[in-house]
């Protein structure tokens, strides 16, 4: 210790360090203020991230002049300020203190947050952080999930509307935390952790309204994001709209731009739908069973009978050949008995022709000629002429007048028919 | 059931392999009826595991599930 120079007196150390600190450059810082507390004339307050803090302090003239919102400057406020860092020395009764001290406060915007994500997002990209929740393998059909939200939150409703969508209607473990400003993202880490512990949780969502990205902001945290990538069950992020994106949405299994999207992503399956395939499964094994027994009981049933069936269907073949045959065989007798006939008939023929010789024709010319004759001497002819035919009762002719006295009555018959006729026993003589 | 699927997932992608098995028609008797009587098993068991998501919601705050939890 004796190698050290000094010993020097301490409040001029003191007054040295001061003006040490004084001539450091000016910088802005951004973080959240935590712990405000306001004395007559100034404002304190600490300035932090994840990695650290540092002490504050600024005069409320510069406070004031800042323009800040009414309540501005308060615990979980994002701000940026600039100053540098001072030492106040003490005094006999004040005691020595350190702070950075701000001459001008702003509330952060949206630019410097993104800067500051940009950052984190690097760092736990490189850390490959952002790979471990996507590797885990997720349940299609959770029976149990967990969800950190806000307690009265349309996130709340609209998961419960996208769930009952998919006929899905588990068991919902709530774990309700502040999901804005500075004590939230220590609230819903915990919860997170809470769900994670608890055997029968299958995966986890974490839900929030939209906003803008400094009320979005604890889902930015890295605490909170390293321990969402560390777990071992999925973390479904839905948080903010689809323009927003958080530091959680990177670590996170799944990232959704809505609750809606969330309630698909931690119950993959839609039950309904799922329900429907089942009932179809079931039908086509019940088919593949039934037809496969059935096809081969008919195969076997057709293979017993085929004996009986093949013999039956010769037995017919064969009956029917019979039938040809012998109706082939009666028709070809038929037809040769009728050959033979006419056969015979053209042989009778010839031969009677033979037989009558050359003068057959002669003949035939006399009995003609006869045949002419005797038709000249048929009463008929007779009667043509004007002549009556008298006939008895028996159609006989009466050829005497004593034969028609003993007739008594007799038929006349003219060539124009017949009529009765009496016989008068005087004659008509005289 | 022979064994159980691992998962809800693991027994509908065994199911539908089945399903294809059994509409390839290359499978011989013995075989499909033993892959229709595995398949009647993953059929059960994938109802029952919709049966438990079927039953009406039930909804616990993690506080109340913590002490019955802790009470059990």
């Amino acid at each position: 210790m004796e190698e050290l120079p000094g010993p020097f007196p301490v409040g001029r150390y003191a007054r040295k360090l001061q003006e040490e600190l004084r001539r450091r450059a000016r910088v802005r810082l951004v973080g959240e203020v935590t712990g405000v507390s306001r004395s007559k004339v100034q404002a304190y307050f600490e300035l932090r991230d994840a990695e650290g803090a540092v002490p504050c302090a600024i005069w409320l003239d510069d406070l004031e002049k800042a323009g800040l919102p009414e309540g501005g400057l308060r615990d979980g406020a994002e701000v940026v300020i600039g100053g540098g860092p001072d030492y106040y020395p003490g005094g006999g009764q004040a005691s020595p203190s350190f702070a950075f001290r701000a001459t001008q406060v702003r509330l952060a915007g949206e630019g410097d947050l993104l800067a500051r994500l940009q950052v984190l997002r690097k760092q736990l990209r490189a850390e490959g952080l952002f790979e471990l929740q996507k590797q885990l393998a997720r349940p299609r059909l959770p029976k149990t999930i967990g969800v950190v939200t806000a307690e009265s939150g349309a996130a709340r409703r609209d998961l419960l509307a996208g769930l009952q969508r998919r006929g899905w209607a588990g068991t919902v473990v709530w774990a309700f935390a502040l999901v804005q400003d500075r004590r939230a993202a220590p609230a819903i880490g915990a919860a997170i952790q809470e769900l994670a512990a608890t055997p029968a949780v299958e995966a986890i969502v974490v839900a929030r309204g939209g906003g803008s990205l400094a009320d979005l902001w604890a889902f930015c945290d890295e605490t909170l994001c390293r321990t969402v990538a560390m777990l071992r069950v999925p973390v479904i992020s839905a948080v903010g709209h689809e323009r927003d994106s958080t530091l959680i949405d990177d670590v996170a299994a799944v990232a959704c731009s809505t609750p809606t999207h969330a309630a698909e992503a931690v119950v993959p399956l839609d039950c309904l739908a799922a329900r429907d395939a089942l009932t179809r499964s079931a039908a086509a094994l019940r088919r593949a069973g039934e037809g496969a027994v059935g096809t081969r009981s008919r195969h076997l049933v057709a293979l017993a009978r085929g004996p009986a069936r093949a013999l039956r269907r010769e037995r017919i073949a064969l009956n029917q050949k019979t039938r040809e045959i012998r109706a082939s065989s009666e028709r070809g007798l038929a037809e040769r008995r009728a050959f033979q006939r006419r056969l015979a008939l053209v042989v009778l023929s010839r031969a009677a022709r033979r037989a009558a010789g050359a003068d057959a024709d002669s003949k035939r010319e006399a009995l003609r000629r006869a045949q002419v004759a005797f038709r000249a001497h048929e009463p008929e002819r007779t009667l043509e002429r004007g002549y009556a035919l008298a006939e008895d009762s028996g159609g006989e002719p009466v050829t005497s007048a004593a034969a028609a006295l003993a007739a008594r009555h007799v038929k006349l018959r003219f060539a124009d028919g017949g009529v009765g006729a009496e016989i008068d026993q005087d004659g008509g003589e005289g | 059931m022979s064994e159980a699927p691992e998962s809800y997932e693991a027994a509908v992608e065994r199911l539908e392999q089945i399903i294809d098995r059994l509409d390839s028609g290359q499978a011989g008797l013995r075989e499909t009826l033993e892959l229709c009587r595995e398949g009647r098993e993953l059929v059960t068991y994938c109802s029952t595991e919709l049966d438990a998501v079927s039953e009406g919601l039930k909804e616990l705050k993690l506080d109340d599930l913590a002490a019955k939890l802790e009470q059990s």
